[in-house]
């Protein structure tokens, strides 16, 4: 039997993304595990929402995403104003050679890299618009269906502080993105390399490490790490073990409302794929699927208000559900 | 290495070189807890060959953890995920298994990968040889558990050892009758009964050797004997002395000299010769006529048997008064008669031996039964006293009343039938009757209190005369010792007198009996 060869090797793949990790952290200080999540969210094809005090890099990282991958980019703001119309685009009035016609202006939803900046201070219909297109990778004006540019890759902000007058996202909504990435605040040193960086006369200038093209190869590539059974099941049983009715966990059942859906456990896959080939290996190990059961899982479990009044959260649950999810016994 | 069945290979030498290890140690564990637990039964219950029992055990412990362990053997896929996990390989070698078979893109890479991460390690300890030490410490405890009560004396081996004896006993037992049969089919001029005889035996021999132990076999031998006994005509003793006092008569005479001598020889001879002599009687001289009719007549009034009478008076009548002819019909008619007494006596003779082999069985068994019933007196106390009264006999008129107290009773029978009993404290026996046609005997005891202690004066001191006891003094009792000490020797001395005696099988079986119930009344207490 002949082996089929791979459109790109997976060496160039990890390659690729230590190359890019290495180009943003000149100017992001700290935040690997940030910059990490990202990069596997973007070579798995999916959509990340970064939940961060204001101040701490995430338009940086974003727009350092875009130079360093040669890739449009565009931000947009969500208000409360914020209509649909202003980020999938319209039909405008145009004169030309004494002729009215309508023609269509695009939003900036068309670029590779978005940075939905604070996304929960828009409406739910704007927010709808947004995320229908991140599922759909196409968007509708006037009965016409556009296809937005590949790759697409949305990253969405959300303030977890100041939530008066916003609009939380709703449980299906939020269950779309690939990734939810928590946004740390940085270490003294970091406080002290970010105010060195960034307050002298010169700012880094990134180099584009690859392209549109590398990216969607990568994103192929990351689909054919093979898994094996019992790592695969051992995925299932961690999904399952977030449902408070099919978990033998206490703390789940008394806290969880909801576990998280069947597409949890594609994004722990495939994001743990991506993750092998990143590690330099070519099958997904268990510890792949518990590097990224955090991103992956956190916004899909939903907890109950006993979880917020006993201070209880979704990562301290999936600490909990890793650390008792025998691996053994996967392994049978 | 060089390919992944390989890896597979030295991980499954690995782990079966370890689970070797593991299930050794479950091998021992199950063996020493197999012996441990029959040298336990042992101990409680007579086990023949216990030791053999445990034995065995052991290679049937050590054949099922081996199959046990062969079952087992765990699956490739289970190896490598096992090594995946214990020597941190990232499940390349587990993957890379599962998909040996597959083409994918990445599969060669992943073989590549897998096979060099193998390579470096070390895949023998993903299978570390190890054993649990809480089962070590239970093996080695069960084991030196067992090994201490093997070697600890064992109270069941009496019991066994007694039982042996037993069996050894009724064997020898029914191989002595066995020989009384042999001899009998032996003999040289066969008896009617001899098919009846053997038929007793036989089935003594049987009740014997299934007998639960020597007490009861014993108790199979009376009722054979009493059978043999039924076979015997009690006519014969009557008939021979009959027979001798006709050959004492007639030696007197001319005539009746040579049927005489064939008389005393034997009653088929001196059929025989009286049958000569009746063809006779017309050429004797008148003489000889008057003294063998003489004869006849003495020894009619001689004889005890009616019948032999009956023919001699007709006989003596006839030739008195001349009737040769009539004479000659009764002498033929006493022949016929002698002819039977011929035939009883033959029967008589085989009844006899197969007695004497009964005998000799009974000797065998008793002697055992003595022994079992000394070991059970001196043997631990166990069970509780009888208490009871009461005894009853009948035919043989033998009665028996068990329970302590004093037993009296007496028997009957009309011909020599004759009962008596007694009882001491302990136990009471009741009367045995007299051997009769219609004996019976009867037997009663009244209970002692099942705590009395009994006691009988104290043997003579060396140098002391039994006929002499030492002077009381004023308030002084007769010095008493416990009936226990010297029960076995009054047994003794009470068993030899029985062997030396010309008494009945029965009777010494009461004895025994008697003594044996003593013994248990003994260890009860």
């Amino acid at each position: 039997m002949i082996a089929e060869e791979p459109r790109l090797d997976p060496g160039r793949v990890t390659e690729l993304a230590q190359s890019l990790e290495t180009e943003l952290a000149r100017l992001i200080v700290g935040q690997k595990g940030l910059v990490r999540d990202t990069v596997i969210a973007l070579i798995a094809g999916g959509h990340t929402l970064l939940e961060g005090v204001p101040g701490l890099g995430k338009t940086v990282l974003v727009r350092s995403l875009g130079q360093a991958l040669k890739l449009s980019f565009a931000r947009i703001q969500f208000t409360p104003d914020l209509m649909p119309a202003d980020i999938v685009g319209t039909n405008v009035i145009r004169e030309e050679k004494g002729r009215r016609e309508f023609q269509y202006q695009a939003g900036p939803l068309f670029a590779n890299l978005v940075l939905a900046d604070e996304v929960n201070r828009a409406t739910p219909k704007t927010q709808s618009a947004l995320l229908e297109a991140m599922q759909e990778r196409t968007v509708t004006v006037c009965t016409e269906t556009r296809q937005l540019p590949v790759p697409f890759f949305v990253l969405a902000t959300q303030n977890p502080i100041e939530l008066e007058g916003t609009y939380p996202l709703p449980e299906a909504q939020l269950d779309r993105f690939f990734f939810k990435s928590l946004v740390p605040f940085p270490s003294q040193e970091e406080l002290l390399e970010i105010a060195r960086r960034t307050t002298g006369n010169t700012t880094p200038q990134l180099e584009a490490v690859a392209d549109a093209e590398a990216i969607l190869a990568a994103q192929q590539v990351a689909r054919e790490v093979p898994i094996a059974e019992h790592v695969l099941a051992y995925a299932g049983r961690l999904i399952a073990a977030t449902h408070p009715n099919r978990t033998e966990l206490d703390s789940v059942k008394q806290y969880v409302r909801f576990g998280a859906s069947p597409r949890g456990l594609q994004t722990l896959v495939l994001a743990g794929k991506v993750r092998a080939l990143l590690e330099g290996r070519y099958n997904v190990a268990f510890d792949d699927l518990v590097a990224v059961s955090h991103p992956a899982l956190r916004h899909r479990v939903f907890l109950r208000f006993e979880a917020e009044a006993d201070d209880v959260t979704a990562d301290q649950l999936i600490d909990e559900i890793v650390e008792k999810t025998d691996k053994a016994k996967a392994a049978g | 290495m060089s390919s992944l069945e390989a890896v597979v290979g030295k991980l499954r030498r690995s782990s079966a070189r370890a689970s070797a290890v593991r299930y050794l140690l479950h091998a021992l564990l199950a063996a020493g807890a197999w012996i441990l637990g029959v040298v336990i039964l042992a101990r409680f219950v007579p086990l023949e060959q216990a030791l053999r029992v445990a034995a065995f055990g052991v290679p049937v412990a050590f054949a099922a953890v081996a199959v046990a362990w062969a079952a087992a053997r765990p699956a490739p896929i289970s190896l490598m995920r096992t090594a995946d996990l214990r020597l941190g390989l990232k499940e390349r070698l587990s993957t890379a298994w599962e998909r040996r078979l597959d083409a994918g893109p990445m599969d060669g890479a992943l073989r590549r990968d897998a096979l060099e991460k193998a390579g470096r390690a070390k895949l023998a300890a993903a299978y570390p040889v190890g054993l649990r030490r809480g089962e070590m410490l239970l093996t080695v405890a069960v084991a030196v558990a067992a090994a201490a009560l093997v070697l600890l004396p064992n109270p069941m081996d009496q019991v066994l050892a007694q039982r042996r004896a037993d069996r050894h006993a009724q064997a020898q037992a029914a191989a002595t009758i066995a020989a009384a049969q042999k001899k009998i089919a032996a003999a040289s001029t066969p008896a009617p009964v001899d098919p009846q005889v053997q038929k007793i035996l036989q089935d003594a021999k049987a009740k014997i050797a299934a007998a639960p132990d020597p007490h009861a076999a014993l108790q199979n031998i009376t009722p054979a004997e009493q059978k043999l006994l039924q076979l015997s005509d009690p006519q014969t003793p009557a008939r021979a002395s009959a027979a001798q006092n006709l050959a004492n008569n007639l030696a007197a005479t001319n005539a009746g000299r040579t049927t005489s001598q064939a008389l005393t020889a034997s009653p088929g001879q001196g059929a025989q010769s009286l049958r000569d002599l009746a063809s006779q009687l017309q050429s004797l001289s008148p003489q000889d006529r008057a003294q063998v009719a003489s004869a006849l007549a003495a020894a009619a009034q001689q004889t005890k048997d009616p019948t032999m009478a009956a023919s001699l008076r007709q006989a003596s009548s006839a030739l008195a008064s001349g009737d040769t002819s009539a004479a000659a019909i009764a002498l033929n008619g006493l022949a016929g008669q002698l002819d039977s007494l011929q035939q009883q006596e033959s029967n008589d003779q085989q009844i006899a031996a197969a007695l004497n082999g009964l005998e000799a069985a009974r000797q065998q068994l008793a002697a055992q039964a003595d022994r079992d019933a000394a070991q059970s007196a001196t043997g631990t106390a166990s069970g509780s006293p009888r208490a009871g009264a009461g005894g009853s006999g009948s035919g043989s008129g033998t009665g028996t009343g068990n329970g302590n107290g004093n037993g009296n009773g007496n028997g009957n029978g009309n011909r020599s039938g004759t009962g008596s009993g007694s009882g001491n404290g302990g136990t009471g026996n009741g009367g045995s009757g007299g051997q009769g046609n219609s004996g019976s005997g009867a037997g009663q005891g009244s209970a002692a209190q099942s705590t009395e202690r009994v006691y009988v004066p104290a043997a003579a001191l060396p140098g002391q005369s039994e006929n002499d006891p030492a002077p009381l003094g004023p308030g002084q009792d007769v010095p008493l010792t416990p009936y226990t000490q010297v029960i076995q020797a009054y047994e003794q001395t009470a068993l030899d007198a029985a062997n030396q005696s010309l008494i009945p099988g029965s009777e010494r079986d009461l004895i025994r009996a008697y003594f044996s119930s003593l013994g248990e009344t003994s260890a009860g207490k």
